[in-house]
């Protein structure tokens, strides 16, 4: 055969890039359909107050404007409110007040998006201030302003309340510890801000009643059923409604999510029968999209006196905005934070967690994590570098001697979840040989001999992603499998379609990868399908690092299937018992006559012209794959910076990434994978936060304001690998998406923390600006004179 | 008021009607229907919009249209000449410079003129000549060697 | 966004003169850049709009303003006002306390607090330059509360001053501030202004 296979380990050329690299990608916005209309919104630009009039008619007085979409309008048809994924609501349009500033008030149809915007500017609206609640520690206070004044019987703004471990044991441990630490720490608010923003084109046929939608969306099938349960009563049934999420420019977690723009877009082009189409503009997607974060931390840890950890203790404000839009699954409602006990083997835990509402938009989505993961592992990284302060231990040293051992596994954590497989000890040690941590050591004395400020830090994350063993995990009560479909063709070829949708993470290839390796068929001549509702298995989407513990896992078992039925065929055609046979990749053989083979290409032929009687022809097979337990990829990073005392400008010299995501699909898109995942990381420690001030007004509401990392402030990452498979896996794989995300940032901060460490500095809460580290060195009597 | 413009885009002649408050960006993409270039911020930072200016990389989404008139114009879709690839996008997809390519356009453009400006730049350079350009899931990394791969191609080329 | 300042200047007239300036609200506004009386409620309430252009974004705020105290006796007076823009980039409001000081050689000190909460788009874009507005739009103010005290005295005009309201400018100050253009309201803008 000329063509290789290609399957796993390789590091294939990806198969999407030829029409992304010469301008063929397909975006939403590069959709254009006949007669389509554009949609523009107008916004609150107050975070708390009642709307007391909309005054239209100088808007729609603009030729080319047909329509404005308000709240009274839809509250018609029931549609000015809808469910959120944690089973909150959230409005599409007000009618009786905003809750945040860059709300939705109104939206307006025009036939062009000049029109549109003109029209937005027109819409006049008188507002009646209300008071404003943006501290959710305030929002807790006993005659706080009740903020969801539209839930009858709501006499606060607690959201919920949860808490996992054993409360009394804890406690008991902390009585009875030689050493005990407590920090504060604050995770501010921060936003994906995917290259490509959020927006639709939403075409309602008025004979065929089909309504098509092509969205940026990263989970398409959960997304129909929710336009299903929302408009149902409107008309719109499940089997009408084709979402299609073509080529998506990065998501990260911000295009899981319903946005109201997505359901005005789809009423007007309802009502008006064209199609419409509405991509916001970065100020509307920072400013009113789903956050990350927000999570105000008091942790504790009680220990030995020697270091041996024995207890973990955490209580966190979860700040969530005027409603509870994040994506957890149903259980979670603060998603996977109980992994907060992180790689050490504590006795005992206790954590727990009060979600608020305040004046600031929905949501605690993830920001390229699996729900809510980042924290925790942020909480527990930077509290194990308090205690080694604390007990002048080497924080490496520390981490040593309370990482669960590499024998231990499976665990079961304090916490309750059950790690699959870890080796801490290897990867810890690799990166510091890699790094040279000892001689480092040796530098930093000397430099803090002469007045220079150099850290050196450490995080050894243990993440949980691959959501999940159906018995625990659901959306909205809908099982958080994934799937995959294989047909193969008469002549060979493949094409599979998976219930996932890539924005970025190579599936094309990869997947094509998987499918290449379990059946043969060269990568080359797989066809790889996601994100169209009308052809794809159903599936819950592409988040939390779940694509490849999921629907990768489907698209081997599916392979199986395939080559289950392929063997009945080729001892059909061999005139053997099946029993004889053996598979090697491309083809089955006769077991002590290797010359007798049939080719899976031979089969596939076969299957359609030449099939035993009383089969079925065809070879395809599909597969609904639910994983056994969630995968816990993990890594050890060492991060080195320099701080210039004039400024306070961190600098990172050096960062080395050792990851463990257990077997690897293609190396390259793995390494591609954690140089991204580490830059988001690198993002919120040092430059992203989205602050509030009282009156609700968003501080870092565009790109001037809220700075992602150019490739100038970016590092030059170094990655290395150990490699501990999943044992439940049926490739041994892990998932890595996000793990460079969750990891990062507690090295960085360590590291400067270490910087500092000598003068007394504890903890800085990110994003560590020049700002506020020179005004650390300024009270610290550090800072350079210029 | 509708102003008739002329440009040169990726060597062919186009002529149109526009608004004077139209922007380059959307003449591209929606008039020529050229929408390899994309939009990825309104304040002029991210360079997902980025192309080629009478010799110069611009960002579309702050030039207007008329301001454009009698220029000459290249985009990614002309990168590639008689179905080969251009050295810069070969770099990329050999490197892994791309992952959600949205905005690898913008980021090949700001590439070509560093390059036609600095045959042989450092990495310093490279970094410094891609700082208008926003990329939220390579790290850069690969899109450094993607670049550096280009310089060498073209010098190969050259000889 | 909330910014509190004080502010001080002398004119060169007695205190009763500059009182009986001070204290009608009608004059003190015609002072007030891009501001404009439209309406009295009452003796003590008006309304009036007020226009702001910072940068790319221009807001008109339509509102109100009381004369929440007057005291002849110390020559103190104490404004309130409350203002919206129609078309959604945000409102105001403002708390303004104006004291005026007996100098020698008939001169007098006058001193104005001002503590100004601002929501919206300016908010947000603005904060960074809110200081440098104040001070530009009070520069004015002083200039032209100068000149309309010495114009109704009859001692002449010292500063000329524009007789239509003018709407505070920012634009130079924005541009050495971010040496950009908002590409969205870019086109907006431009939009309102050619296509009407």
């Amino acid at each position: 055969m000329a063509t290789e296979i290609q399957g796993m380990g390789h590091s294939v050329k990806r198969k999407e890039d030829p029409r992304f690299i010469q301008g063929k990608g397909n975006y939403v916005d590069d959709v254009k359909l006949p007669g389509m209309l554009y949609l523009d919104i107008v916004r609150s630009p107050y975070a708390h107050a009642k709307i007391k009039k909309i005054d239209t008619s100088k808007a729609t007085a603009i030729p080319g404007v047909l329509a404005v979409v308000t709240g009274e309008m839809l509250k018609q048809y029931n549609l000015h409110w809808m469910p959120t994924l944690m089973s909150d609501t959230q409005m599409v349009l007000p009618v009786e007040k905003v809750m945040y500033q860059s709300q939705e008030v109104a939206g307006v149809i025009a036939t062009d998006r000049y029109i549109a915007a003109d029209g937005a500017a027109a819409v006049e609206v008188e507002y009646e201030p209300l008071p404003v609640v943006v501290d959710p520690k305030k929002a807790l206070e006993l005659g706080a302003p009740i903020l969801r004044t539209d839930k009858k019987d709501k006499k606060d703004n607690l959201i919920f309340h949860w808490e996992v471990g054993n409360k009394a044991a804890t406690e008991t441990a902390f009585k009875e510890a030689d050493v005990t630490v407590k920090q504060d720490m604050y995770l501010p608010r921060i936003h994906v801000c995917s290259i490509e923003t959020c927006g639709c084109v939403a075409s309602f046929d008025k004979i065929s009643g089909k309504l098509t939608v092509w969205m940026t969306t990263q989970a398409p099938h959960a997304i129909r059923t929710v336009f299903a349960l929302v408009a149902g009563h409107v008309g719109l049934s499940e089997q009408k409604i084709q979402i299609i999420s073509p080529d998506i420019g990065g998501g990260f977690g911000g295009k899981v999510p319903v946005y109201p723009g997505y359901v005005i877009a789809v009423a007007a082009s309802v009502l008006i029968g064209k199609p419409v189409k509405w991509i916001e503009d970065r100020m509307e997607n920072i400013q009113a999209d789903s956050f990350a974060r927000d999570y105000h931390i008091t942790a504790e840890i009680a220990a030995k006196k020697d270091g041996t950890m024995q207890a973990l203790r955490i209580k966190t404000i979860a700040d969530h905005g005027y409603a509870d839009a994040a994506a957890n699954p149903s259980k979670f409602p603060a998603g996977l934070f109980s992994i907060a006990t992180g790689s050490y083997d504590f006795k005992t835990a206790f954590a727990e967690v009060d979600g608020v509402y305040t004046n600031k938009p929905p949501g605690g989505i993830a920001y390229r994590c699996s729900f809510r993961v980042t924290e925790a592992v942020h909480t527990i990284e930077r509290m194990v570098d308090v205690l080694a302060h604390d007990l002048k231990m080497d924080p490496a040293e520390l981490r040593m001697k309370n990482f669960i051992p590499a024998n231990k596994f499976p665990y079961k954590s304090a916490l309750g979840w059950e790690y699959d497989s870890g080796n801490y000890e290897a990867a810890l040690q690799k990166a510091k040989v890699i790094i040279g941590y000892d001689a480092l050591r040796k530098e930093q004395a000397e430099k803090r001999k002469k007045g220079e400020l150099m850290g050196i830090g450490i995080s050894s994350f243990t993440e949980i992603v691959g959501a999940g063993p159906s018995h625990t995990f659901d959306i909205l009560g809908i099982k958080m499998f994934d799937s995959c479909e294989i047909r193969i063709h008469p002549t060979g070829k493949a094409v599979a379609r998976f219930g996932t949708k890539s924005q970025g993470q190579g599936h094309e290839t990869t997947y094509a990868q998987i499918v290449a390796e379990e059946l043969g068929i060269p990568v080359d001549d797989i066809q790889v399908e996601e994100g169209d509702t009308d052809t794809a298995p159903y599936g819950l989407g592409t988040y939390a690092s779940r694509s490849t513990p999921t629907a990768g896992a489907a698209g081997a078992m599916a392979s199986r299937k395939i080559r289950d039925k392929a063997k009945k065929i080729a001892a059909y055609l061999l005139e053997c018992s099946e029993a004889d046979l053996v598979w090697e990749r491309g083809k089955f053989y006769v077991q002590g006559a290797p010359q007798k083979a049939k080719t899976i290409q031979e089969i596939a032929f076969a299957a359609y012209t030449n099939h035993p009687q009383g089969m079925e022809a065809g070879l395809e097979a599909v597969s609904y794959y639910d994983p056994p337990n969630l995968t816990f990829p993990f890594g050890s990073y060492i991060c080195v910076v320099d701080i210039d005392r004039g400024t306070g400008e961190v600098k990172v010299r050096r960062f080395v990434a050792v990851d463990d995501c257990g077997n690897i699909i293609n190396p390259m898109i793995v390494e591609g994978q954690i140089h991204g995942g580490l830059t988001m990381g690198l993002a919120p420690a040092l430059y992203e936060a989205i602050n509030y001030d009282e009156e609700g007004n968003i501080q870092g509401g565009s790109f001037m304001d809220y700075l992602l990392p150019t490739a100038v402030e970016t590092p030059k990452w170094e990655t290395d690998k150990t490699c501990t498979p999943s044992p439940h896996h049926p490739l041994g794989a892990k998932g890595v998406g996000e793990s460079a995300t969750v990891g990062a940032p507690p090295a960085i901060v360590n590291a400067v923390v270490d910087a500092l460490a000598h003068l007394g500095v504890r903890h800085i809460d990110i994003p560590m600006t020049p700002w506020k580290v020179w005004q650390i060195l300024k009270e610290k009597g550090v800072a350079a004179e210029r | 008021m509708n102003h008739r413009i002329q440009m040169t885009v990726n060597g062919v002649k186009n002529e149109a009607d526009v608004q004077p408050r139209m922007l380059l960006v959307h003449f591209v993409r929606e008039v020529l229907n050229l929408t390899g270039t994309h939009i990825g911020c309104d304040t002029t930072n991210c360079g997902a919009c980025t192309i080629v200016l009478n010799g110069r990389a611009v960002k579309s989404c702050t030039v207007l249209a008329v301001q454009a008139d009698g220029g000459d114009v290249l985009t990614v879709e002309g990168l590639a000449k008689n179905g080969t690839l251009h050295p810069i996008q070969e770099g990329f997809w050999e490197k892994h410079g791309l992952q959600c390519g949205f905005c690898t356009p913008g980021m090949m453009m700001s590439a070509y003129t560093l390059l036609k400006n600095n045959s042989h730049p450092s990495e310093e350079e490279i970094r410094w000549g891609i700082s208008g350009n926003l990329c939220r899931c390579t790290g850069y990394v690969n899109i450094v060697k993607a670049i550096r791969y280009a310089a060498e191609k073209i010098a190969t080329e050259k000889k | 966004m909330h910014a509190t300042s004080t502010k001080q200047f002398q004119v060169k007239q007695p205190i009763e003169k500059v009182w009986a300036f001070l204290s009608d609200l009608k004059k003190v506004a015609s002072c007030l850049p891009g501001a404009q009386i439209t309406e009295a409620i009452d003796d003590r309430t008006y309304k009036g709009t007020i226009t702001v252009k910072v940068g790319p974004i221009t807001s008109q705020f339509n509102g109100e303003v009381k004369i929440e105290r007057l005291d002849n006796q110390i020559h103190e007076i104490e404004l309130l006002g409350k203002g919206q823009d129609p078309r959604g980039s945000g409102g105001a409001t403002m708390k303004m306390v104006g004291k005026l000081r007996s100098l020698t050689e008939g001169r007098t000190e006058v001193t104005g607090t001002t503590e100004i909460t601002v929501t919206g788009r300016l908010a947000q874009f603005g904060s960074r330059m809110m200081d440098d507005v104040s001070n530009h739009v009070f520069e004015q103010f002083t200039r032209s509360f100068q000149a309309k005290l010495a114009q109704e005295n009859g001692t002449g005009s010292e500063v000329a001053f524009a007789p239509t309201p003018q709407p505070v400018n920012a634009l130079p100050l924005v541009l050495s501030v971010t040496g950009k253009v908002i590409g969205r309201f870019f086109g907006r803008i431009l939009g309102k202004s050619t296509s009407s």
